[in-house]
């Protein structure tokens, strides 16, 4: 199947077997901040932007990328700069393999105004996992890049 | 595997009479890994039907499009106000990112025993809409759903669901081993307006339903525990499986109903 989408600000042209998952054929295509974890759709390391909403790439389909917008982290570097520096200073990375998946989801929380409370954050990350921080790390990072 | 891309409401239901055997795919949450395990033959995508997503408040009712994501309904307001009951059960659905592309049909149509949104739905006698190419038409979810992964459609596709609003008291909880993504080792949606108690509740019997017993016990007022307990096990049949036993979910149950009628007398 021929897709047209747009990754990262650019557009592609690509021949799909429809039934393929999103994440394996952005992963093909050099684009490897997105992480497969679990594959079943529970750590979130995959998370990427599809028209605008945060999702799983693992639980998605080559066939719905037809005429899709999609971001990464790569495509999203400029605007999650504030983020990454917080989670750099704040120790939120150590093995580093959920963190794209965690930068995505702490920008798409401030970016839709979220509070600043650590209850609300804490919410607002239930679908990335981290086997590393404790999570108490990547809160803070979130809550300084809200201040 | 045969995939194919429904463009408009009309060719979808087209699709669906040609091939009913094939999965209806939306947000692919549930699909995409019945695909890992080599459980699908064919696929009629329904990405694209953006017709059937919205939120519409009328006088009475509320009207949810079936391809409504359950992220769209955490955040929608007159959910919130007219049928809060609905936005408790959405908030503690999988997670974020699964709730961003998640449907409310999506979660029915699979019908599993543990399906999150239909406890709240059922206690709410929501009406469920279907459409095919011989026409349309309403049905109550309740009769719908008519057994363990059975449900009462014939080349259809969902297209709506329909909430009467009505003053009410609501209860939701749902247990499970963990806060998040939590897949439920037991539910309970109970509900008490003017017509008296609506009760209901995910993981208790093979495919999820009414607890009869419960709300013919309750409307009458005069029962004790003995009769709540003798009720339930009327009510429920909930097997022993790896997330909870037979004894943990009827005891749990019991102590969710003293809890909600505490709640609904104060």
């Amino acid at each position: 199947m021929q897709i047209i989408c747009n990754i990262n600000h650019k557009e592609y042209n690509l021949e799909v077997e429809p039934s393929d998952r999103v994440i394996d054929i952005l992963r093909e295509l050099k684009i490897r901040s997105i992480k497969e974890g679990c594959g079943e759709g529970e750590c979130g390391a995959c998370s990427l932007f599809f028209n605008g909403k945060l999702v799983n790439s693992c639980l998605l389909l080559a066939g719905q990328m037809q005429s899709a917008k999609i971001l990464t982290l790569e495509g999203l570097y400029e605007e999650t700069k504030i983020v990454r520096k917080n989670f750099e200073e704040s120790g939120a990375i150590q093995c580093g393999f959920c963190t794209s998946g965690f930068i995505l989801r702490s920008y798409d929380y401030i970016k839709d105004n979220g509070l600043e409370d650590e209850k609300s954050i804490k919410d607002a990350l239930d679908g990335n996992l981290c086997r590393c921080t404790g999570y108490q790390k990547i809160v803070d990072a979130v809550v300084k890049s809200i201040k | 595997m045969k995939y194919l891309i429904a463009k408009s409401l009309k060719d979808a239901i087209e699709l669906r009479e040609k091939y009913p055997d094939f999965f209806l795919l939306f947000g692919a949450s549930d699909v995409a890994l019945k695909i890992k395990k080599n459980q699908v033959d064919g696929i009629i995508d329904i990405t694209h039907l953006k017709e059937l997503s919205y939120i519409t408040k009328h006088k009475n009712s509320i009207t949810i499009g079936a391809l409504t994501t359950i992220n769209t309904i955490v955040s929608n307001s007159y959910i919130n106000e007219f049928t809060p009951i609905l936005s408790e059960a959405s908030k503690e659905f999988a997670s974020h990112q699964i709730r961003n592309i998640a449907s409310l049909a999506g979660n029915i149509a699979n019908t599993s025993p543990v399906a999150d949104m239909i406890p709240p739905l059922l206690v709410l006698n929501t009406k469920i809409t279907l459409l095919s190419v011989k026409g349309e038409r309403t049905l109550f979810l309740k009769d719908f759903i008519i057994g363990f992964k059975s449900l009462d459609i014939d080349n259809e596709i969902i297209t709506s669901f329909e909430i009467e609003i009505q003053k009410s008291q609501y209860y939701y909880k749902k247990i499970g081993s963990r806060a998040k993504l939590n897949i439920a080792k037991l539910s309970l949606a109970m509900l008490k307006n003017e017509d008296g108690y609506h009760i209901s509740g995910a993981s208790l019997n093979p495919y999820v339903q009414r607890f009869t017993n419960l709300e013919t016990l309750l409307n009458s007022e005069k029962y004790n525990d003995t009769d709540i307990q003798i009720a339930i096990e009327k009510d429920i049949s909930p097997s022993g499986s790896f997330r909870s036993t037979k004894e943990y979910r009827t005891k749990v149950l019991f102590n969710l109903i003293q809890d909600a009628l505490k709640r609904f007398n104060r």
